[in-house]
């Protein structure tokens, strides 16, 4: 039995790591465009992301302040078409732009609700590697304030035309984009677009604990 | 009794046999930034890549990874037991460890636990023919429990060849000798886990020079008194954090049992690949 408390732990705190942690997640999200060395990029608009975030505001006014500056240097509309998958086109337009629209809305909402009230991670940015000529990926080592552990935070990042902007990121190894796929998946199967809106909604329509 | 559970676990994970990508095409065993290179160096190789496909156009065509999940529905069961035993029992029981024990006192006994584990890690490091790592494990028993005054403290983290050190269990050593993760389980309390991973926690368990004098001691009522006394104290400790990340899973989820087990599943692939 000595196991099985370490086991119960092991777990969860992989649950954890992988949990979608986003309020450490998606203050990294943010940053201005630009056509250069994306690491730089992120690096230096970190902290004026971590300073909204961290201003002491409540969980309904950073949603305000957060949301038009996650939508704008954050790719929302490419990570929903990735956490759909190849369904993605047999869904019509409308579909796509709801669907779009409510993932937008839950991110910025969960995130919100995260970083309100809680103190800034310590960060240590690793060295940037090329996945393809228009995709890279920076890791870093996030250490929370309230976390025993740090624990690796990896940014993927496509350069469109736009400029750099983030399409996955991993945490502990754990894709954020393929852990949604997986729960889309399960939902397009059993009910299509329909299904994946109504879940959405649903989970939308639940109140929000900050103290989770 | 006390071998009965470890040698039916050796003999599924055997049963559920050695690694073999064939064989086991939906798992996500590799590293996804490893294989999202792969991808992207595989795709620069194509000549023959169509014009018209856009690099979004392929991250966006990713196919889904199927996953071995052949007992699903009663996993289902579990995991909704599971959930209502996490609410119900342990989140008023970390509740009140937290309202009664300071923050630093918490910190403290954690690390202090995680020091306990030392010999799972340095026997899974040694196992796996990675000295250097086993090395490095010594270091951080030594300094922890020495200038960190019996792993309270984790003094190791300011020492940089000591601060990141990959945690080793059974479960990665015999993914690292080539077995198959076998099917996806959710277990009842413990959560969820593989077939090799819960052949890990036997392999674990019998790696600790601490369980050795519960199972083998004479004296069973002390011996008793002893270990479960430390899995008591152990869950305790850790249930605070477990509470929050399992609350906060299910608060980002659309689909929790689907989020939990790509999260484990992948977790336990990029932890392989380290």
């Amino acid at each position: 039995m000595g196991q099985i408390g370490h086991g119960i732990y092991l777990c969860r705190y992989q649950i954890r790591v992988a949990a979608i942690n986003l309020s450490f997640v998606i203050c990294h999200l943010s940053f201005a465009a630009s056509p250069s060395d994306p690491a730089a990029q992120l690096h230096s608009e970190v902290d004026q992301v971590l300073a909204l975030a961290y201003s002491g505001q409540s969980s309904e006014a950073l949603v305000d302040r957060a949301g038009p500056l996650l939508e704008k240097d954050f790719s929302f509309e490419l990570v929903t078409r990735q956490a759909i998958g190849p369904g993605w086109r047999q869904f019509t337009a409308s579909d796509q732009q709801k669907i779009t629209d409510l993932f937008t809305r839950l991110v910025i909402r969960i995130y919100s609700a995260r970083v309100v009230g809680t103190q800034r991670p310590n960060i240590i940015y690793g060295k940037t590697i090329t996945l393809a000529p228009d995709r890279c990926e920076i890791p870093t080592r996030v250490t929370a304030p309230n976390s025993d552990k740090p624990y690796s935070v990896t940014y993927r990042l496509i350069n469109l035309p736009s400029g750099w902007r983030i399409y996955d990121v991993l945490i502990e190894g754990v894709s954020f984009v393929a852990n949604y796929r997986a729960q889309f998946d399960e939902l397009a199967q059993r009910g299509g677009a329909a299904a994946i809106i109504k879940a959405l909604e649903a989970k939308l329509a639940e109140p929000i604990n900050p103290n989770s | 009794m006390n071998y009965l559970i470890p040698t039916l676990l050796l003999v599924l994970t055997c049963v559920s046999g050695f690694a073999d990508e064939t064989n086991q095409p939906n798992l996500p065993r590799r590293n996804p930034a490893k294989t999202e290179s792969k991808a992207a160096n595989s795709s620069q190789k194509k000549p023959a890549k169509d014009p018209s496909t856009t690099s979004t156009d392929e991250l966006a065509n990713e196919p889904v990874q199927k996953v071995n999940d052949p007992f699903e529905r009663i996993n289902h069961t579990t995991f909704r037991l599971n959930d209502s035993f996490t609410i119900h029992a342990i989140k008023p029981l970390a509740h009140g460890y937290e309202q009664i024990v300071p923050h630093a006192v918490r910190t403290g006994l954690s690390n202090f636990f995680d020091n306990l584990d030392f010999p799972v890690r340095f026997g899974n490091d040694v196992l796996q023919a990675r000295f250097v790592r086993s090395g490095q494990e010594v270091g951080k028993f030594v300094v922890n429990s020495t200038a960190g005054v019996g792993g309270l403290f984790r003094v190791s983290d300011q020492v940089s060849s000591l601060a990141d050190v990959p945690a080793e269990d059974f479960g990665l050593t015999l993914g690292r000798w080539g077995f198959s993760t076998g099917p996806y389980l959710v277990v009842p309390v413990l959560g969820p886990s593989t077939i090799r991973d819960l052949t890990g926690y036997a392999g674990d368990f019998a790696l600790n020079p601490l369980n050795w004098y519960l199972i083998f001691s004479n004296h069973r009522l002390i011996s008793n008194v002893v270990g479960y006394s430390i899995t008591a104290s152990r869950f305790v400790v850790r249930a605070p954090g477990n509470v929050h990340a399992y609350e906060q899973m299910k608060e980002a989820a659309v689909d929790p049992y689907s989020a939990v087990r790509n999260a484990y599943l992948s977790h336990r692939a990029a932890q392989l690949e380290k």
